[in-house]
């Protein structure tokens, strides 16, 4: 076997290949849609708020000195919202039963934005209206429960959770998806096309035999199916035009 | 059961039955090439064979004979494929007495020779299926016979079986003037293919060349449209 290949067997092998590679990335891109607009749950997405700012009137810290401890307290009610400690609240205020505490903790997501001293909860679930009522809930009750745990009241909620009923979901994109498997399917299946060519251990055309038997290529008798008999008497047409 | 004799012998027998169509402008290109494939020795006999069963060698022949016979020389045609005969299928006569016949001197040549609806061409069916088809054709019979063929015919074409699975084809290459490897785009092994030379080569027999069958169109869609821009 040799070991390169022109760039004119390369489109020679497409362009043999070209059904199968059309199919299958068809196929695969269809599969996709099907499986993103029917068979996937849609997860919708609801966040709320939070502002934190340490009223501290009785020291006289230097203002910038102020963020960078706001900063770190951030961190640190990131993983306080997460514990079981205002988990287990929120799934008895809720009366989530068929919930636990890791099952509720993967659907909540804290994040600060950028330097801020702003924190948002993101809430991820298959009912809008269930995202909303966590993300809510999550909020208050780490609201009032902060208060005991570090004696500080700083918390305020920015925003509010909302859902509605036109709501989009954020999971599956199917436009997305049906993108990502085109391409993928499309990779595939020339990578198919290849292994093929690569496997196949027939002759096929005229250089074939040349190049393998160098004997002359007395003649070649097209395939006699019609479908190929018609598509010489068209090229004839073409030519005697 | 008859239409569908027709129909096959419709698509099989394309020189006959469209003979201004691209395939059969192929043909032409062949026996062309044939022709000029030796030159300084005349080619009186010529095997027809492939590496294995299926690949075209029958269908092949046949319209090979019709374009030769076309061009007004007397050809012969025999089947001396003896264990899977296609012949008298092909053309439609019947195969009671034929080429084993002959040679096991049961039949004179006058009884076994039929002609066909195409001028010039005559056939030599199969005959009898033998027990033992490559010593039959090994015989010095067949080789007397041979002889007195090229005496009445301007050619004779054998069909043989397949090189790879009996021994019958390197037999006749043997005792012919030349033979030709059908390979049939797609199916023939590439391997098989080179076995299939080597034994030709190893023949008395001249290997003239290949031919190439069911060649899929879209594979060089110039070819066939240059030689038939050619006649018109």
């Amino acid at each position: 076997m040799e070991e390169t290949i022109s760039l004119q067997e390369f489109f020679q092998t497409l362009r043999k290949r070209m059904l199968l590679i059309f199919s299958i990335t068809l196929l695969v891109t269809a599969l996709s849609g099907v499986i993103s607009f029917y068979f996937i749950t849609p997860i919708y997405e609801s966040s709320t708020q939070l502002l934190i700012n340490q009223e501290d009137t009785n020291t006289n810290q230097m203002p910038d000195l102020d963020i960078q401890t706001n900063l770190q307290l951030i961190n640190t009610y990131s993983i306080i919202i997460k514990s079981p400690a205002i988990l287990d609240l929120v799934i008895k205020e809720l009366a989530l039963e068929n919930m636990t505490t890791q099952s509720l903790n993967k659907k909540i997501n804290v994040n600060s934005e950028g330097d801020s001293q702003v924190v948002t909860i993101t809430v991820q679930d298959a009912d809008q209206y269930i995202a909303r009522d966590i993300a809510n809930s999550t909020a208050d009750i780490f609201q009032r429960e902060i208060t005991d745990l570090m004696n500080i009241n700083n918390v305020g909620i920015l925003a509010k959770a909302t859902a509605s009923e036109k709501q989009e979901p954020v999971k599956p994109q199917p436009i997305l998806n049906i993108a990502i498997s085109m391409v993928i399917g499309f990779l595939l299946s020339i990578g198919l096309a290849f292994l093929l060519e690569y496997l196949d251990n027939t002759l096929t055309s005229e250089q074939d035999i040349e190049k393998l038997l160098s004997l002359p290529v007395i003649g070649s008798i097209s395939s006699m199916e019609i479908k190929e008999q018609k598509k010489i008497a068209r090229l004839n047409k073409m030519q005697q035009k | 059961m008859a239409n569908r004799m027709n129909k096959k012998m419709e698509t099989q027998l394309i020189t006959i039955e469209n003979s201004k169509s691209p395939i059969s402008e192929q043909y032409r290109t062949l026996r062309t090439n044939i022709q000029y494939s030796s030159v300084d020795k005349e080619l009186k006999s010529i095997i027809i064979t492939s590496p294995n069963p299926g690949e075209g060698k029958s269908t092949t022949i046949a319209n090979l004979a019709i374009v030769f016979a076309q061009q007004g020389k007397k050809v012969l045609l025999v089947d001396a494929d003896l264990r899977k005969p296609t012949i008298h299928y092909t053309f439609n006569i019947n195969n009671t007495k034929g080429l084993t016949n002959l040679l096991m001197k049961k039949a004179s040549l006058g009884d076994v020779i039929q002609q066909t609806p195409v001028l010039n061409l005559f056939l030599l069916p199969s005959g009898t299926i033998p027990p033992y088809p490559a010593e039959l054709l090994q015989s010095e019979m067949m080789s007397q016979l041979m002889d007195r063929l090229k005496a009445s015919f301007d050619l004779i074409l054998f069909d043989t079986p397949p090189i790879l699975a009996v021994a019958d084809a390197q037999i006749l290459a043997n005792k012919s003037d030349g033979s030709i490897l059908v390979v049939k785009s797609g199916s023939t092994e590439k391997e098989g293919a080179v076995r299939s030379k080597d034994i030709l080569m190893s023949s008395r027999s001249k290997l003239l060349g290949v031919v190439l069958n069911n060649k899929m169109m879209k594979d060089s869609p110039y070819q066939t449209t240059y030689y038939y821009g050619q006649i018109k």
